[in-house]
């Protein structure tokens, strides 16, 4: 640029201008120039270029530039990349998403998406990232889509590319459509570090809103992790100061929090290999300061990851003791995060002992030299307090409240609040530390607070008098803040009748000490006093003269709303009978159960500020999952030590204005709050999506432990497997037959039947399969119980596109049993001990497809591959096949199962009747036999007539 | 995400602005010089963490969408500059002041002993690092050789145009430059011979 004379000059002269004065002369001076050469228009693309970057340094320096955006954005469609490349950077620093001028740019940034050079498809790119809205996503996504998956993108438009979705998902997230996951999950994969680490921010986002359509991240993240970690899997221009790739780790371990711990062993094994090798390379201290950073950033989400799955026992002791090292780091930035850390350790973990022996450390930072580290020390108190230490912490909070920073006052107050409230087991340590922190705080005191003491001493009967007494001493006081007389004014209407036989509390004293602090107050607060004083009418007619008097004072004031209340009030007391006045003035019936107000206004703090965050702040109960959450807000507003009984509801308008408030009070919920989709999202490794021809390879296999489960041209899956009980051993064998390599290679495994058929996979197959090379996966089943539904595998590779097979694996109900040998009498026996139905299933059917015949000697084969032992010489009828079996499960035991098969070969048709001691069986089994006999031709004819 | 990224000098003069996310411009410079006070009053062994400053505490609601919600600024000083990140809980907080490493860093190998009058001068290319490390709140790239690589290549598509210009309308400028053989270099040295308030980086 500083080839651009004129520019130069212009930056040279700002600076040496020495004033601010002079500086806007000369950029006025400038913008009157350029204003008029835009106006003469004629201008070559080199000038425009110029006055443009003039413009835009203008408008870095803070100067508003309000012309000239039209002839800067219609540089973009310049053909000479410095031209366009200055035409981009303002469309990304004039514009934004809502300016009328993105409507002309759209076409010509679809034209350079489109382009074949690469570098206009970045520039493209960034502009979207920049000022994409919904509109313009819905007109450029597909093109922003094919950049990122087409195999001929360069790494630099690819990782652009994945961003560029990310910012059009984040404006709205109907932009990126579900087919597309599979194929983005894929690019994890990518070798380039930066393609990688862009699409796992994109798939970050991704599965916070859809976490089952985006699963197959899981496995791949956790993959790439170890091989960074463990397996030192990485090419040296990804170290950075001898770390590997940080920020990719970082991305990865965060990702691993958005799911649930993995119950596939294999994947536990991986995660907790990379944790426990993540922990020991950061036992030193590096003294570089750059690799520190790097190291420790990882190290916390490591620690994060570790606390969110919990169950390493092991690798969470080392934690704690590291984290109680961190908490006294001198370093600032190992302070603030390892109370960070602890607070999410006390939020997850089951016991709060670990923590609790750092106690005096934490509350020693609150007297941090540093805010920020401050704050974190706050959070972790507030989360690790438990009704053990409540005291401790409550008095040490308060005890710090006078001199804490302003900016976190508000929120102390709250938190104490809600301390005190929720670990109160005596109501005068309640009603003390509740008072003492109100007239501490005084103006930081948000209205959920005071309100909140008046709602629970209503709701208690035990508080009443002592908090009457209490408040009627803190009011009379010289020095009492305007919360406390709110306060005041509530309790001793309603209460107040309760102490005035106490020395010092007479009705006339309360009367005074309440009417002392009028003037000083503010106009809300005046008319809370007002209504105190009706109810003193009601309560104590000995001191009535005395408020009828300010009454009627009152009823001249010029305020309008205390005009009306005295006048209203003054009409009340002066009726013939004071039966209104005693229906109006009645006890105030308990509050009705709803949130804690506290909680809600400290969820809506947090709310605002951390959503999408795996925990929040506070203790185990405020982290269950999210659907429980808002019943645990809900904390009840009589406290352990109370039972009150419930009044009638009567409207009582002398505190409308605090019961308008709490009734409007409403939580927007926790920051666990999902968005749960609307729809089912597809699952393409379910069996409704099973590929074509994937029964040829299933039904060879039904009946044999090995063979080809699936081909074609491009890959063969071969299977051996093996059954021993209730356990079977499944190896799949992925061949390219190709003469290129496959990348991505994915497999992931569907089980419908759950419950009933559990499975581990030994080891993950590495994602890249060289040509003529293989591949193995090994699988452990175990039959739980009886189960209906075989599992389901999705296999997927890129070879240029993304390919996919989704199969069913032959691992069903029979291939759990062991043929039996039975005598004839003892089949009968048992034969006839089962019975008919529900603990048969029989079935007729006749051969598909025309032509097709029984043939004997196949029959027997099949009934033979379904695992029954034939047994010869039983059935009367010598054609027929009768046998046993015993099934194995895990959970359900062993089931016997007995087997009649008829044939009538002129017919082509079958009987086939089936018994078992479990009801569940029979059908089961009937159904894949009777599918498999009804093709009447056998493995090698299909095979041999494909 | 990352929600801005802002530079400015000891002064509060702002040498880099860049949202990722909606604000109003009057809002921006208030911004800007609210965060100047907050940072330059830290003593340099302070937390490099700072919550958000009460512009955006307050008025955030409105000025930005829901999903854009920052919660924190991240922060590191260098000789004269300041390094502002704003981001959300998404980001890791030693990861960004990593970042901002990585960012100095690349600026330092492209001009060669950075200093902030290159910043000045060449905004267009500070703003194009920027590009290759961030886009639209996401990190795209942090490996420095990658980085500088592609800000170079840019260059060189840029440089050829702009051969076909007169010679002398560089000359001015930078006494020294035109016959080093890159485009970025030349003009780092060319700058060097205009200021005099050149510093070298502490984070090396």
């Amino acid at each position: 640029m500083s080839s651009m004379r004129g520019l130069v000059q212009f930056i040279a002269d700002l600076r040496n201008a020495r004033a601010r004065e002079l500086e806007e002369k000369r950029i006025n001076k400038e913008l009157a120039n350029i204003r008029q050469k835009f106006k003469d228009g004629g201008l070559n693309g080199y000038h425009k270029k110029k006055y443009v970057c003039k413009l835009l340094y203008i408008y870095i320096l803070g100067w508003d530039v309000d012309f000239g955006h039209l002839e800067a954005v219609s540089l973009i469609s310049a053909s000479k990349y410095s031209e366009k490349q200055i035409g981009y950077l303002a469309v990304t620093l004039f514009l934004n998403e809502n300016h009328d001028l993105l409507h002309l740019v759209v076409n010509s940034i679809k034209k350079d998406l489109m382009d074949n050079n690469e570098l206009f498809n970045c520039l493209a790119l960034h502009a979207i990232a920049n000022v994409g809205g919904r509109e313009m996503g819905e007109a450029l996504n597909t093109d922003v889509h094919r950049l990122l998956i087409s195999p001929t993108s360069k790494s630099f438009v690819k990782k652009k590319a994945a961003l560029t979705l990310l910012r059009l998902y984040r404006k709205y997230p109907g932009i990126v459509q579900e087919t597309w996951a599979e194929r983005i999950i894929s690019l994890m994969d990518d070798s380039d570090i930066g393609v990688c680490l862009s699409v796992t921010s994109l798939v970050l986002a991704l599965v916070q809103d859809n976490p089952e359509l985006y699963k197959g991240c899981y496995v791949k993240a956790a993959f790439r992790l170890k091989k960074v970690v463990v397996d030192d899997d990485y090419t040296q221009d990804y170290l950075y100061y001898k770390i590997p790739c940080p920020w990719l780790q970082v991305k990865l371990l965060r990702l691993l929090q958005y799911y649930p711990p993995s119950d596939d062993g294999n994947v536990q094994n991986m995660i907790r290999e990379t944790l426990q090798k993540t922990i020991d390379l950061s036992s030193d201290m590096p003294k570089n300061t750059q690799q520190n950073n790097a190291q420790n950033a990882i190290l916390f989400e490591a620690i994060n990851l570790a606390i969110h799955i919990g169950t390493e026992t092991g690798i969470m002791v080392q934690i704690i003791v590291r984290l109680g090292r961190f908490i006294q780091s001198r370093e600032t930035n190992v302070r603030y995060l390892g109370l960070e850390a602890m607070a999410h350790l006390a939020a997850k973990s089951d016991s709060l002992e670990p923590i609790k022996k750092h106690q005096n450390t934490i509350i020693a930072s609150l007297r941090d030299r540093d805010i920020s580290v401050k704050r974190k020390a706050l959070d972790l108190l507030y989360s690790m307090c438990d009704s053990t230490n409540a005291g401790v912490i409550v008095g040490e909070l308060l005890k710090y409240l006078p001199n804490a920073d302003y900016a976190i006052r508000e929120e102390m107050v709250l938190k104490i609040a809600i301390l005190t409230e929720k670990y109160a087991t005596e109501y005068q340590w309640y009603v003390d530390n509740s008072l003492r922190l109100i007239s501490m705080a005084g103006e930081h005191v948000s209205d959920e607070v005071w309100q909140r003491v008046i709602q629970i001493t209503t709701n208690n009967e035990e508080l009443q008098v002592y908090a009457a007494q209490t408040i009627l001493g803190l009011v009379k006081g010289p020095q009492c803040h305007e919360t406390l007389v709110k306060i005041g004014g509530y309790l001793l209407g309603e209460f107040g009748h309760l102490i005035a036989d106490n020395p010092g509390c007479s009705p006339i004293e309360q009367f005074m000490a309440l009417q002392s602090k009028f003037n000083g107050c503010s106009s809300a607060t005046r008319a809370i006093i007002l209504s105190a004083f009706v109810k003193f009418v009601n309560l104590f007619p000995e001191i009535k003269p005395q408020l009828v008097q300010v009454f009627e004072i009152y009823s001249h004031t010029l305020d309008s709303e205390l005009q009306q209340r005295a006048c209203e009030y003054l009409a009340l007391v002066s009726m013939p009978t004071d039966d209104l006045l005693r229906t109006v003035c009645d006890e105030m019936p308990p509050f009705p159960e709803r949130t804690s107000a506290l909680l809600s206004r400290l969820h809506q703090k947090a709310a605002a500020t951390s959503d999408k965050r795996t925990w929040v702040i506070g203790g185990k109960d405020a982290n269950l999952d999210s659907a429980n959450f808002d019943l645990k807000l809900n904390t009840s507003l009589k406290r352990s030590f109370t039972n009150s009984n419930g009044t009638p509801l009567t409207a009582n308008g002398s505190s409308s204005a605090l019961v308008a408030d709490l009734a409007g009070l409403q939580i927007n919920g926790s920051g666990l709050s999902t968005t749960t989709p609307a729809l089912k999202p597809t699952n393409l490794a379910s069996a409704e999506h099973l590929s074509p021809d994937w029964q040829i390879g299933f039904n060879r296999l039904l009946i044999r432990n090995e063979g080809v489960l699936y081909e074609d041209v491009q890959i063969q899956i071969g299977l051996r497997s093996e059954f021993r009980g209730p356990k079977g051993i499944v190896i799949l064998y992925f061949t390219n037959k190709s003469s290129y390599a496959y990348g991505s290679f994915t497999t992931t495994i569907n089980n419908p039947s759950r419950n009933d058929l559990s499975y581990t996979t030994q080891n993950i197959p590495d994602p890249n399969i060289e040509p003529d090379s293989q591949v193995q996966q090994m699988m452990i089943f175990e039959a739980v119980n009886v189960f209906t539904e075989p599992p389901t595998m999705r296999v997927s590779y890129l070879a240029g596109a993304l390919q996919a097979v989704t199969l069913q694996l032959p691992v069903t109900l029979h291939k759990f049993m062991e043929p039996a040998e039975l005598s004839a009498d003892d089949f009968f026996k048992r034969w006839k001990q089962i019975g008919g139905a529900p603990r048969e299933a029989q079935r007729v059917f006749g051969l598909q497809g025309t032509g097709r015949k029984i043939d004997a000697a196949k029959t027997r084969r099949v009934v033979e591959g379904f695992r029954w032992g034939v047994l010869d010489n039983v059935d009367a009828n010598s054609k027929n096949w009768v046998g046993a079996s015993v099934l194995h499960t895990l959970q359900g035991g062993k089931f016997g199962c007995l087997l009649r098969l008829e044939p009538n070969f002129e017919t082509s048709m079958y009987r086939l009747t089936i018994r078992a001691t479990d009801e569940n069986v029979p059908p089961v089994i009937a159904k894949s036999m009777e599918e498999r006999l009804a093709q009447g031709f056998f493995p090698q004819e299909v095979i041999n007539g494909r | 995400m990352i929600n801005a990224v802002l530079v400015f000098n000891n002064t509060g003069q702002p040498r880099l602005t860049k949202f990722y996310s909606q604000i109003d411009v009057n809002l921006q410079q208030r911004l800007i010089s609210e965060i100047f006070t907050l940072v330059a009053n830290r003593p340099a062994s302070a937390c490099n963490f700072l919550p958000l400053p009460p512009l955006l505490q307050k008025t955030s609601s409105e000025a930005l969408s829901d999903t854009d919600q920052p919660t924190r600024i991240i922060y590191r000083h260098y000789a004269t500059l300041y390094f502002i990140i704003i981001a959300d809980d998404l980001e890791s907080e030693l990861g960004l002041l990593d970042l901002i490493q990585v960012f100095v860093e690349c600026l330092d190998r492209i001009f060669e002993n950075v200093c902030e009058l290159d910043l000045i001068f060449n905004f267009e290319t500070l703003h194009q690092v920027l590009a290759e490390m961030i886009q639209g709140g996401g990190v795209v790239e942090v490996d420095r050789a990658t980085i500088v690589e592609s800000v170079r290549k840019a260059a060189k598509v840029t440089k050829r145009p702009q051969a076909s210009l007169p010679d002398s309308a560089t000359r001015s400028a930078s006494p020294s430059g035109r016959s080093t053989p890159t485009h970025m270099a030349h003009r780092g040295s060319g700058v060097t011979g205009i200021g005099s308030n050149d510093f070298v980086w502490s984070g090396r």
